[in-house]
């Protein structure tokens, strides 16, 4: 023990280097003003970018929606006579089916009808299982699924 | 179901000529056949918009039809080459068809139509617009509202006396 010497820590000759407490500002690239002006040059020359397109793509949704419009009248044309010939050839193929059914009434559930209340005779659309009702299966699963080809 | 008591128009009522020509067709032509057959088109669908019954609104549709062909057989008959060449150009240069990369071949199905048939191509956004249709077809009534025969009586109410009130009324809104 008596013979360890003992060295004091001590500041280094000259002493301590001052302390660095200055700010050291980051460097900077552009004034204020000059991120101001570069800002709004930006902002608003994208805007108007974005308006002068959007306005052209307005003009012509607008076109197609002129030539579809004018072509509505016809593809409904032929899409009413398709649909009244479907149900005619539904409610022959019923009828031929279940012509050995006694009991059974064509359009009902044994005789019992759908709308109690209605007249026979007034227009009601008919739901898309009773649509492809004699079709078979696959038809039915593709007008299911048809909306993911789109 | 359709019942048998359901009129529904034969087959052969039914039967006509339809336009058998694909979508890009279609769209070329789609313009000029509109304005061509306006009156026809607009009695069609005030006639679908009015009745809400596609059996009786089939001869207006079958007129619709008929005047649709006759256009395209003046089409055909006039400016096959440029129609064709419109189509191919609206089907080939986008996936929506749009008019916008074919006005080129578009001009020239102009100018043809304009020049050989007399039918010129509608204003921009022509079919956008709405306007009046005058029509012969009377206008569907409403259904008028159910008579029932063992309804209740309403009870009277507007032969009861009734005395003006003694104090001023309620005030309602505090």
């Amino acid at each position: 023990m008596s013979g360890t010497t003992v060295k004091q820590d001590l500041p280094p000759p000259g002493g301590y280097k001052p302390i660095n407490y200055l700010r050291v500002p980051a460097k900077t690239y552009f004034s204020g003003v000059q991120m101001f002006v570069l800002f709004n040059v930006i902002t608003f020359g994208a805007i108007y970018i974005w308006s002068y397109s959007a306005e052209r793509m307005r003009k012509l949704r607008t076109e197609d929606r002129s030539a579809r419009l004018a072509l509505q009248p016809m593809l409904f044309a032929e899409k009413d006579r398709l649909y009244l010939k479907r149900m005619r050839s539904l409610r022959d193929e019923e009828e031929e089916l279940m012509k050995g059914v006694p009991g059974w009434v064509v359009g009902t559930y044994w005789g019992e009808p759908i709308y109690h209340t209605r007249p026979e005779n007034e227009w009601h659309d008919i739901t898309p299982t009773e649509y492809l009702a004699h079709s078979p299966h696959y038809k039915q699963q593709y007008m299911v699924n048809f909306y993911k080809w789109l | 179901m359709i019942t048998k008591g359901k009129e529904i128009p034969t087959y052969e009522e039914l039967e006509v000529q339809d336009v058998a020509l694909s979508s890009p067709f279609l769209k070329a032509g789609a313009l000029h056949m509109g304005k061509q057959c306006e009156a026809e088109n607009n009695e069609f669908m005030l006639c679908r918009m009015e009745e809400k019954d596609p059996r009786k609104c089939i001869n207006e549709g079958k007129v619709v039809t008929s005047c649709a062909m006759k256009f395209f057989q003046v089409v055909k008959r006039n400016c096959a080459q440029e129609f064709y060449n419109f189509a191919m150009c609206l089907d080939r240069g986008s996936q929506d068809m749009s008019y916008d990369f074919c006005r080129k071949t578009q001009t020239i199905f102009d100018d043809c139509m304009k020049e050989k048939a007399g039918i010129e191509r509608p204003g921009y956004g022509y079919f956008c617009e709405p306007r009046i249709h005058e029509t012969k077809r009377p206008q569907p009534m409403p259904e008028p509202p159910p008579v029932y025969p063992d309804a209740l009586v309403e009870p009277p109410s507007d032969d009861i006396p009734r005395q003006p009130s003694k104090y001023q009324g309620r005030p309602i809104f505090f």
